[in-house]
């Protein structure tokens, strides 16, 4: 092959690499293996060495200190919290996000009157940027100008003397976040579950049809395990997206009261910026990563199953 | 009314109420006058104005936000699918089962928690790059979490797309790569513009990195801007920050609506299977 | 700010193309080149950037940025570059700055920047060329910016803020009582609740529940450390300073908890709170606002506790010159000009701030400044001195504001030790117990890094 290759031009043989497919695919691939690798990974590893100093305030160098820092976090209760409350959180929130979204997918993939304006108001959680959002929703749960709490009393659900505090007590202020979490995240799990069922071809409805499938039925044995690879992305972006994005409890809650809807990102923030123990809020927002590798590569694998069956 | 379309209406109308309803009290709060937003009496029979908006527009750089804003995400979004678009594709197409865990490996990318990441990154910003308080920095920073989001969509686009076609253009004598350019991308625009949204929202939902690289009030994005100039010290200004919420939401939630039926498109095309 | 950057260069240019022309023409000054606002005595040259909080009190900002920066640029001839940022992103801003070893010449906090100790010059020369002009340093900005252990003025405090009790006159007057000790606010409590009109001191997690309940352990004789630095908080008292403020909330809002630094401000302006610990920041609204109950509110040290009166300044201004900041030594002059003409800025504030270097603005005249006043009751900000000169402490009281104290502060653990027992989740005792070995071993770790 080398010989006859060289008897064509330096041109032709530069064509002819450019053919090879594993050439070309490392040609096209290679951009983005270098930016990643130099803004996410670079930056990744740095955190990870981090992790094992006691690197403070700001610095990006300590001493060596082992695991010092996964031990110290371990022991401490604030972070085991956060561990249990991020686990909490996330679960929840994307529960909540997969029951909604599945009905409102359901609703709309049927072409009816006002679907333009009823798709419009779903979307909007997702077009407004969350960080002002979130800020928004401090107004709304307003311990004393909340909007939920007048038309609650307004409805006679609560009495004005014991309006509920969103923000307050545990329970509520974790009910708090994860609303507010889902309610950010359903536009996205709308749009990809739409997709997810008019991928279903026209053909698997009709013979669900013939074999009198109807209903519920229907949908618990061809419609759901047909839609399932699809809706499994969205939940695993939205499972990511809850896990490592600190946002919400960050601005709603930062972490109380008495750090009941402490998660790992806002513990780490604060452990590593404000307190000026970097290389301990390195290993706190490291810790998960495992397990988040794990839950991914685990739902893609099955992912694809169901999609291989 | 057929049996369907009642669910529709059963299902579709008290969701888009409960999911809208923000932004509807958003909208009451925005033309309330400050003084009132904490009054009781005031919740409904208030006294409309204009007032906020146009403290936004004259009183705050709030256009140089929007636009800032903007820039950053365009940028960004060229940015994304310049270096998404060749890699999904031959992620999708060329190298079989070493692209697929190559797929997953870049997936994984997505799992780095952002709370920390800005530190090592603003030395590069500052000290190999020197875009300190530069909106190019936020422009050469937020690809790298939109770039792996983009090639995974993507990847499932190109996925779709029958090799037949490009093998008919192989054999009219074009290069593998400019049957790329000429046949692959242009039946891909369902999935490029799914990518540009998903793309430009994540940029303009992006704070940390935001308020780390950028410290003149010339480059402040919105998500800083706001913060900054609405809320002061004890005082948030509510009708302000409603406001400027709005302001953006509304035309983002109506280009993402007239897309959705490409994107849908583009999805059953074949995204993520 | 870029804009008269432009300006300043335009300028330069054209005085620059006017001394050449000069130059030309003949034997003209050799020196007109060097700038054409040089009025000052002092040859500093170059830029300056700074960065600050949005102030509470806006007029502030707007005396800083247009009257006292450009003055002081003009004079020195020296590029002021000011950035203003919302003050819960100062430690993000901080970090970023280290960990890009880059950044502004001047950083200012709202807290002692403790841990960064390793990541500034030593102040110790400001602080005496201060010194020098006005006086010695006052002991709050001392205890707050000043290592003991290594002997490093980690950041100069130009001013600190007192944190009075703001109560409503006519509401207590409505139930018999005033806030004059503990056992007052205790007594009185139910009652102001049963008027609808609960008290509000915070237990969240945010600065003002910090610092009212820091303040109100030290009232019963309960510090988070001694005098020495070391942690003493396991005491009986911090026990009975806990379930003390557990009775108070029985007649408090449960959105207490759940607050952040705007909401007890927001909690008296809406008429409802009767009393709350707080700057003055929180009276200064409903005057500008107008509204109704604006002369009710009274201004107070506060309560007295079992142990005496001892409160801690609100908030403390810091500035600090990293180590790898480019023009040092501009900085150094713009601090020690800043500090040593304080009365400026307290009066800009309109008595918010209060000078570090007592020196620079005397008790005296800032008491003076306060009688003049005409806010209804006239002279309600006089007693601000009294406070300042004998019931404000730095954080860490006895002991310096320090790393590890910072890190106790930063983590909340303060209010989550209230709170867990307000809230009925555990026993007071229990709640003492485990927070005092977690800041056992923040102390710890902090020690073994020799920095306390």
């Amino acid at each position: 092959m080398g010989a006859v290759a060289a008897a064509w031009g330096s041109r032709r043989r530069l064509r002819y690499v450019a053919e090879r497919r594993g050439f070309l695919a490392t040609l096209l691939i290679s951009p983005a293996v270098l930016v990643i690798g130099a803004l996410v990974g670079a930056p990744l590893v740095l955190a990870a060495y981090l992790s094992f100093t006691d690197a403070q305030a700001g610095s990006l160098t300590g001493r060596w200190v082992g695991l010092a820092n996964f031990r110290h976090a371990l022991h401490d209760p604030i972070f085991r919290g956060a561990l249990w409350h991020t686990f909490l959180f996330t679960v929840l929130s994307q529960m909540v996000v997969i029951v909604c979204a599945g009905l409102i997918a359901h609703a709309l993939v049927r072409s009816f009157r006002g679907r333009w304006l009823i798709r419009f108001f779903i979307l909007l959680p997702w077009a407004a940027p969350i960080a002002l959002t979130a800020i928004g929703f401090l107004w709304f749960y307003d311990p004393q100008a909340s909007i939920f709490n007048w038309f609650l009393i307004k409805l006679h659900i609560v009495d004005p003397a014991h309006v509920p505090n969103w923000l307050g007590t545990p329970k509520a202020a974790m009910s708090s976040i994860i609303t507010v979490q889902a309610w950010r995240t359903i536009p996205f799990a709308v749009v990809i579950f739409i997709a997810g069922i008019s991928s279903i071809p026209a053909e698997v409805d009709d013979a669900a049809a013939i074999d009198g499938a109807t209903g519920l039925r229907k949908f618990w044995y061809v419609s759901l395990p047909l839609q399932l690879p699809i809706a499994m992305v969205a939940i695993l972006f939205g499972i990511i997206f809850t896990a490592t994005d600190m946002i919400v409890p960050f601005i709603l809650t930062n972490g109380g009261p008495f750090n009941s809807t402490q998660v790992l990102t806002t513990y780490a923030f604060q452990t590593g910026i404000n307190a000026g123990n970097i290389g301990e809020g390195a290993a706190i927002a490291l810790f998960m990563l495992p397990v988040l590798a794990l839950v991914t590569v685990g739902m893609l694998v099955f992912a694809r199953r169901a999609e291989v069956t | 009314m057929k049996k369907g379309t009642r669910f529709s209406y059963a299902i579709a109308i008290p969701f888009a109420i409960i999911l809208a309803f923000p932004f509807f009290w958003m909208a009451v709060t925005s033309f309330k006058p400050e003084a009132q937003v904490y009054d009781p009496k005031k919740v409904w029979s208030f006294d409309p104005t204009l007032a906020n908006y146009g403290y936004l527009f004259h009183h705050t750089d709030y256009v140089r936000w929007l636009r800032n804003s903007s820039f950053v995400g365009l940028m960004v979004v060229l940015i994304t699918l310049a270096v998404a678009l060749p890699a999904g594709y031959a992620l999708a197409r060329l190298s079989g089962r070493v692209g697929r865990s190559l797929g997953v490996g870049i997936f994984l990318t997505y799992l780095v928690p952002p709370t920390l990441l800005f530190l090592p990154l603003s030395r590069v910003i500052a000290q190999y790059l020197h875009l300190s308080d530069r909106l190019w920095a936020l422009v050469v920073v937020y690809p790298s979490f939109t770039i792996p989001f983009a090639i995974w969509l993507l990847m499932g686009f190109f996925k779709t797309i029958p090799q037949e076609l490009e093998d008919a253009a192989l054999v009219d004598g074009c290069s593998r790569l400019s049957s790329l350019v000429r046949i692959v991308f242009p039946i891909s625009i369902p999935g490029i513009l799914t990518v540009v949204i998903f793309t430009f929202s994540l940029v303009i939902n992006e704070f940390v990195y935001a308020i780390t690289f950028i410290s003149s009030s010339d480059n402040r994005t919105l998500t800083v801007g706001v913060p900054t100039d609405l809320i002061r010290g004890d005082l948030f200004n509510w009708p302000g920050i409603m406001a400027a919420i709005l302001i953006p939401s509304i035309p983002l939630a109506l280009l993402y609506n007239a897309f959705l039926n490409r994107f849908i498109a583009g999805f059953t095309g074949g995204a993520f299977r | 700010m870029s804009e008269s950057k432009l300006s300043r260069r335009e300028l330069l240019k054209k005085a620059g193309a006017g001394a050449a022309a000069v130059g030309v023409s003949g034997a003209a000054a050799p020196f007109s080149f060097a700038g054409p606002m040089k009025f000052g005595n002092r040859q500093l040259k170059g830029d300056l950037s700074i960065i600050q909080w949005v102030h509470f009190v806006p007029a502030y900002d707007d005396w800083f940025d247009n009257t006292w920066v450009k003055q002081w640029g003009q004079t020195n001839d020296v590029q002021v570059k000011v950035e203003h940022i919302n003050n819960t992103l100062l430690d993000t801003r901080a970090a970023a700055e280290v960990a890009a070893q880059s950044g502004h010449d001047l950083f200012f906090n709202l807290h002692p920047m403790a841990s960064y100790e390793d990541q500034v010059i030593n102040h110790a020369s400001i602080v005496k060329e201060i010194e020098k002009k006005v006086g010695t340093y006052g002991l709050l900005g001392k205890q707050s910016t000043y290592n003991p252990k290594t002997k490093k003025y980690f950041a100069v405090s130009d001013n600190y803020v007192p944190d009075p009790v703001i109560w409503r006159r006519d509401l207590w007057n409505g139930v018999g009582e005033a806030p004059v000790t503990w056992d007052h606010v205790r007594k009185a409590a139910p009652k102001l609740k049963a008027a609808g009109h609960p008290i509000g001191i915070g237990q969240s997690q945010e600065l003002d529940s910090n610092m009212a309940l820091l303040a109100f352990m030290m009232c019963f004789g309960s510090f988070v450390q001694n005098a020495a630095n070391r942690p003493t908080l396991n005491t009986k008292t911090t026990v009975d300073a806990v379930k003390f403020m557990a009775e108070i909330y029985k007649s408090e809002d449960a959105a207490i908890f759940g607050w952040n630094p705007a909401s007890n401000n927001n909690y008296l302006y809406s008429g409802t709170a009767s009393m709350i610990l707080n700057a003055i920041s929180a009276t200064r609204t409903p005057e500008a606002q107008h509204l109704p109950f604006a002369d009710d509110l009274s201004i107070w040290p506060i309560p007295h506790g079992p142990h005496g009166r001892l409160g801690l300044e609100h908030v403390m201004g810091c500035y600090s010159i990293w180590n790898f900041a480019q023009n040092k030594e501009n900085a150094h002059q713009f601090l020690v000009d800043l500090c040593v003409n304080g009365k400026q800025a307290t009066d800009a504030s309109q008595l918010y701030n209060f000078p570090s270097f007592p020196g620079a603005y005397p008790f005296k005249q800032i008491r003076k400044a306060a009688a003049a006043d005409t806010h209804k009751p006239r002279g309600k900000y006089t007693v601000l001195t009294t406070i300042a000169e004998q019931f404000t402490h730095n954080i860490g009281y006895p002991g310096t504001t320090n790393a590890a104290m910072d890190e106790v502060f930063s983590k909340y653990l303060i209010p989550q030790m209230f709170a867990q027992v307000s809230q009925g989740k555990m026993s007071a005792a229990d709640s003492v117990s485990s927070i005092n070995s977690q800041v056992k071993d923040i102390y710890a770790k902090w020690k073994e890094r020799g920095k306390i």
